[in-house]
C-alpha cells in the first residue's frame, strides 16, 4: 500500500507532523538518519525570545511576531493559526502525561539556563515552571560532586549577578549512584527507582533552608517524572524544579518518547538510522527516496514528502570549504549565500545572529519549496521547522514554535489536497 | 598480523559533535562501568590512535559488544561501531589472541568437528563437568547458551538426502545458510527452502565459508580475509549473473554486504559485485511482495508472538521486512520489540568476564517478553546467536521469522521444527 506521506526527520517537526497527519487519517511514516535534535534541547517551547539587536527578552511573544521578517513561516501561517497549533501540542501532549504549561498573562517565562542566563520560553513542562523568574524566592541550585554538564556555582553566581537570590549547594555522588560515571539520562533512569528517590530525598533534606526554591539538573525520572516531582515537592515541602543539562537533555528526550510511543499506538512507523541519500523526481513529482543500507539504497515511496531535516545542527544543511551551502536530501534552492566570507558577522554573538543560520529553504503559503522566481520546485514537496528561510531560530529562540506552527501548516496544506494530482 | 588501516570509516570521527545520544542509549556502558560509553572509546579514544602505533590508548574497547545501536541512533552518521571493531583488531595485533578467542572465531571448524559425531560431541560439551572445565580454562562462561550439534545431520545432508524431491524452476534464488544452520539449526535451512521453492523459486546451495564475521568481530581481521576471499570467490559468479543470494542468519548477510569489505577494505569488482547481489531473506520477499509475486496463501496462526529484530539485522538499515510480512499472517497478533540488544552480541556473552553484563543487557528484552503473558508461547527473532540467548533468558521457545512464515504456509511445525508433508 503507497504511502499518502513519507516524513523525513524525526525532531520535533517530523514528530508533530506525523501525529496531524496520523490524526487526519493520512497513512503516514517518519524516517531519520539519528535520533532527533529534541536530545538536544531543553524540553521547553519556546515560541519568541528575542527579536532582532534588542537586547531584552520578548515579553509577549505573540504581540510581536508582526515585526519579523515578511516570509518568517511564522508570518505565513499567521498569529491565529500558530496559536491554534500550539494548543493543539499542549492538549495533545497532556494527554500523553506531559504537564506543559506557561505564565497566565500569555507572556514568557524565564527560566535558568544551564549556566545561569534566563531563557525565555513560553510553555514549560511542569517540572521547570517553579523556576520561573517571576516567583522571586531564593533559589538553592543543588549540584552533585563530579556530575559532569552541570555546575551549581556557575549557575548560582549568575543568578546572583541578576537580581535573583540564589546559592548553591553539592551532594555527594553516592546519593544518586553507585557507579563510577552516569550520563544524565543513565541518572534519570536510577531515579525512576524509588530508593534513589529517598536517598535524594533525605540529602536534600539536609542542605534546603525553609522558604528555598530546589534548582537541580534535569535528571528527575525518565518514566517516573511526574511521580518523582511530586514526591519531593511534598517530601521536601518546597518548590522543585529542574534546569536543563548540556546535552543529552532529559526533558527533550521525555517529550520525543512520549510522542514516538503516541506515533507507534497510532501505527505509525518511526525508522530511525536511514539516511537519505537520493531521490528520483519526474515532471517535477517526486516518485521515491532513497535511503542507505548495507548494500543497495532502499526505496521509500509516497505521494507526499515532508522534509523535516532541520538546519545546520540537525543535518539539513551542509557545507564545504568553497563555499558551498546545500541542503542535504533534494538540493534545493537556498537563500543562504554561496559566498563563505558572507556566512558569518564577525562576532560569534553577534545578537542579530548570522546569514547563515537565518539563510535556508524559501517555501509559498503552502510551505511548499519554491525557487527564486517563486515556481514550486516539486508538486509533491513541502518543508517545515528549522530548515525554513527568513528564521533563526537559535538566535530568536523560537525553535520549537517554528517547528509546531510549521509542521501544523504544511500537513494542512497537504491535506487540503495539494497532492492530488501527484 | 597485517597493519590496521584507517579509512572511510576514519573519516567519520570528524562528523561526532560530542551530543552523548550514543552514550545515552549504549546498552552495555548501562549496566557496567567496565566500558565508559561509544564516544569514549570511539571518536574520542580514535584522535589518540595512529596506524602502526604500538599502543592502544583504550583497552575498555574491548567491552564493545559490536550491538551497533550507537550508530543506529548516532545523528551525525559517526561509524562508531567499526571504529571500535578497528581498535579491537589493532589490540589483537598488538598483544595477540587468547586461545578462547581463537577458538569462538571458528564456528564453522567447531561445527565440522561436532559434526563427525554430534551426540557424542553435544554431551562432551554439554555436562556441568566439562562446562565447569571450559570455564576455568578457557574463560567461556558455564551458563552461556552455547548451541547443541544438530543429531539429525547436517542442513547439506538434508539437501543430499531431498534432492529428488526439490523443486527445479527457471526461476533461481541462492541460499547462504552460514554455520549455525549448517551444523546445529539445519532445520532454519529446511523452513527457508521450502518457502522459497513455495513461491517458485529453485534454490541452489553452492560450497560456501563461514562468513568471517566470528572473526572479525573477536579482531583475527587477517583470518577474515580468506573466509571472505573464499566466499567472494565463490559466490559473487552467482550475483554477477543476476541471482540473489539471500540469507536466514542477518549477521552472515551484513557481514557479506558491509562488515567484510568496510573492515578488510576489501572493494574490488568481485566483492562489490557480492555485497550489491546479497539479501536478508525477508528484504528479498519484501521485494517480492511489493512486486505482487509472493504467495499470500497463509493459513490462520493464533499465536501470540513477540518478535525482536536483532541488533545486526537493525544494522541492514532496511527497516523491519519481518515484520511487516509476519503481519500478512491472519490470526498472529505481533508484539514488538523496542529492547535495544539481547545482550549475546554473537560470542560476547560467551565469554566469563562479560557473561553477566550480556545477561544484564538483555533483561529489558526479557522483561519485555514476560510483559506479553502467558498466552506468548514462542518468542521470535532472525538471528541464531539472539535466539538462543532469548531462551536462556525467558525459557520460551524462540523461532526464526522464516519458521513462521513457513508455518503458515502449512509447509512446517513450528513444534517440531520440521517441514511437513515430506515426500518420502
Amino acid at each position: 500500500m503507497m504511502l499518502d506521506l513519507l516524513v523525513i526527520g524525526a525532531g520535533l517537526t517530523g514528530l508533530m507532523a506525523a501525529l496531524r497527519a496520523a490524526e487526519a487519517g493520512l497513512r503516514v511514516k517518519v524516517i531519520a538518519k539519528g535520533m532527533g535534535a529534541l536530545y538536544w534541547t531543553p524540553g521547553t517551547i519556546d515560541i519568541l525570545g528575542y527579536l532582532g539587536a534588542e537586547e531584552r527578552a520578548v515579553q509577549r511573544p505573540w504581540e510581536r511576531i508582526h515585526e519579523l521578517p515578511e516570509r518568517h513561516p511564522y508570518r505565513i501561517v499567521g498569529v491565529e493559526r500558530a496559536q491554534e497549533a500550539i494548543e493543539w501540542f499542549r492538549i495533545r501532549t497532556a494527554e500523553l502525561g506531559l504537564d506543559y504549561g506557561g505564565r497566565r498573562d500569555g507572556d514568557n517565562a524565564l527560566t535558568p539556563s544551564p549556566v545561569g542566563a534566563w531563557r525565555p520560553s513560553y510553555l514549560l513542562p511542569a517540572g521547570q515552571r517553579a523556576g520561573d523568574a517571576e516567583d522571586g524566592r531564593p533559589m538553592v541550585i543543588v549540584g552533585f560532586q563530579g556530575m559532569r554538564d552541570f555546575y551549581p556555582h556557575l549557575i548560582a553566581r549568575n543568578l546572583e549577578a541578576q537580581g535573583q537570590a540564589a546559592r548553591a549547594a553539592v551532594l555527594p555522588w553516592s546519593v544518586l549512584s553507585e557507579r563510577r560515571d552516569r550520563n544524565t539520562v543513565q541518572l534519570a533512569e536510577a531515579l525512576d527507582e524509588p530508593k534513589t528517590q529517598q536517598r535524594l530525598i533525605d540529602a536534600l533534606r539536609l542542605v534546603v533552608k525553609p522558604g528555598e526554591r530546589i534548582g537541580l539538573p534535569a535528571i528527575l525520572g525518565r518514566e517516573a517524572h511526574s511521580w518523582v516531582l511530586t514526591a519531593l515537592t511534598q517530601e521536601l515541602n518546597a518548590a522543585v524544579f529542574e534546569i536543563a543539562t548540556l546535552p543529552p537533555s532529559v526533558p527533550g528526550i521525555r517529550l520525543a518518547t512520549a510522542l514516538r510511543r503516541c506515533l507507534e499506538e497510532r501505527g505509525v512507523r518511526v525508522e530511525i538510522g536511514m539516511e537519505a541519500i537520493g531521490f528520483h523526481a519526474q515532471d517535477g513529482v517526486i516518485e521515491l527516496v532513497e535511503t542507505a543500507t548495507s548494500a543497495r539504497p532502499l526505496k521509500h515511496r509516497a505521494k507526499a514528502f515532508l522534509l523535516a531535516t532541520g538546519g545546520v545542527l540537525g543535518g539539513g544543511f551542509d557545507s564545504n570549504p568553497s563555499g558551498r551551502f546545500w541542503e542535504t536530501i533534494f538540493d534545493l534552492p537556498l537563500t543562504t549565500p554561496q559566498d563563505r566570507r558572507r556566512w558569518f558577522r564577525p562576532l560569534f554573538l553577534d545578537p542579530r545572529g548570522h546569514p547563515a543560520l537565518r539563510g535556508g529553504v524559501a517555501v509559498n503559503d503552502a510551505f511548499q519549496p519554491i525557487d527564486v522566481a517563486g515556481n514550486v520546485v516539486y508538486t509533491n514537496l513541502w518543508a517545515a521547522g528549522g530548515l525554513l528561510a527568513h528564521a533563526d531560530p537559535i538566535a530568536e529562540r523560537s525553535l520549537e514554535g517554528v517547528a509546531i506552527a510549521s509542521a501544523v501548516a504544511a500537513v494542512e496544506a497537504i491535506k487540503l489536497g495539494s497532492f492530488a494530482h501527484a | 598480523m597485517a597493519p590496521v588501516s584507517w579509512h572511510s570509516v576514519d573519516l567519520t570521527l570528524d562528523e561526532c559533535i560530542k551530543c552523548n545520544i550514543c552514550t545515552s542509549h549504549c546498552p552495555v556502558s548501562a549496566v557496567t562501568d567496565l566500558f565508559p560509553g561509544p564516544k569514549y572509546v570511539g571518536p574520542q579514544a580514535q584522535r589518540f590512535r595512529k596506524g602502526g602505533q604500538l599502543r592502544s590508548p583504550d583497552h575498555s574497547v574491548d567491552y564493545c559488544s559490536g550491538c551497533r545501536v550507537c550508530n543506529e541512533v548516532c545523528p551525525t552518521g559517526v561509524r562508531i561501531a567499526e571504529l571500535n571493531a578497528r581498535a579491537r583488531a589493532q589490540i589483537v595485533a598488538e598483544k595477540g589472541l587468547p586461545l578462547r578467542n581463537r577458538l569462538l572465531g571458528r564456528n564453522e571448524l567447531l561445527g565440522k568437528l561436532g559434526s563427525f559425531a554430534p551426540a557424542l560431541a553435544n554431551f562432551a560439551l554439554h555436562n556441568t563437568f566439562s562446562r565447569f572445565m571450559a570455564e576455568k580454562v578457557m574463560g567461556i562462561a558455564r551458563e552461556a547458551p552455547l548451541p547443541t550439534w544438530s543429531t539429525s545431520g547436517t542442513f547439506r545432508d538434508w539437501l543430499k538426502r531431498t534432492r529428488d524431491q526439490r523443486l527445479k524452476s527457471h526461476k533461481k534464488v541462492v541460499y547462504f545458510h552460514g554455520c549455525a544452520t549448517m551444523y546445529y539449526e539445519p532445520f532454519i535451512g529446511k523452513a527457508a527452502v521450502v518457502v522459497l521453492e513455495h513461491n517458485g523459486y529453485e534454490v541452489l546451495v553452492p560450497e560456501q565459508n563461514c562468513c568471517g564475521l566470528p572473526l572479525l568481530s573477536n579482531g583475527e581481521f587477517d583470518a577474515a580475509r580468506t573466509y571472505h576471499r573464499n566466499n567472494v570467490s565463490r559466490l559473487a559468479g552467482y550475483a554477477r549473473a543476476g541471482l540473489p543470494i539471500v540469507g536466514t542468519s542477518t549477521s552472515c548477510t551484513l557481514t557479506l554486504k558491509e562488515e567484510a569489505p568496510e573492515l578488510l577494505d576489501y572493494h574490488d569488482e568481485p566483492a562489490t559485485t557480492l555485497k550489491l547481489g546479497t539479501y536478508d531473506i525477508f528484504e528479498w520477499l519484501r521485494e517480492l511482495y511489493e512486486a505482487g509475486e509472493l504467495r499470500t496463501d497463509f493459513q490462520p496462526l493464533p499465536l501470540k508472538l513477540p518478535y525482536h529484530a536483532p541488533c545486526q539485522q537493525r544494522a541492514h538499515r532496511i527497516g523491519k521486512p519481518a515484520l511487516e510480512l509476519m503481519a500478512l499472517i491472519p490470526e498472529l497478533e505481533l508484539a514488538e520489540s523496542h529492547a535495544r540488544c539481547c545482550g549475546i552480541a554473537g560470542t560476547y556473552g560467551y565469554k566469563v568476564e562479560k557473561y553477566q553484563i550480556a545477561m544484564d543487557v538483555g533483561a529489558e528484552l526479557f522483561e519485555f517478553v514476560k510483559a506479553q503473558g502467558q498466552d506468548a508461547r514462542y518468542t521470535a527473532c532472525d538471528s541464531e546467536t539472539c535466539r538462543w540467548q532469548l531462551e536462556h533468558g525467558t525459557a520460551l521457545p524462540s523461532r526464526h521469522p522464516i519458521e513462521i512464515l513457513a508455518a503458515a504456509y502449512g509447509l512446517y511445525d513450528l513444534e517440531r521444527r520440521d517441514v511437513v508433508a515430506e515426500k518420502r
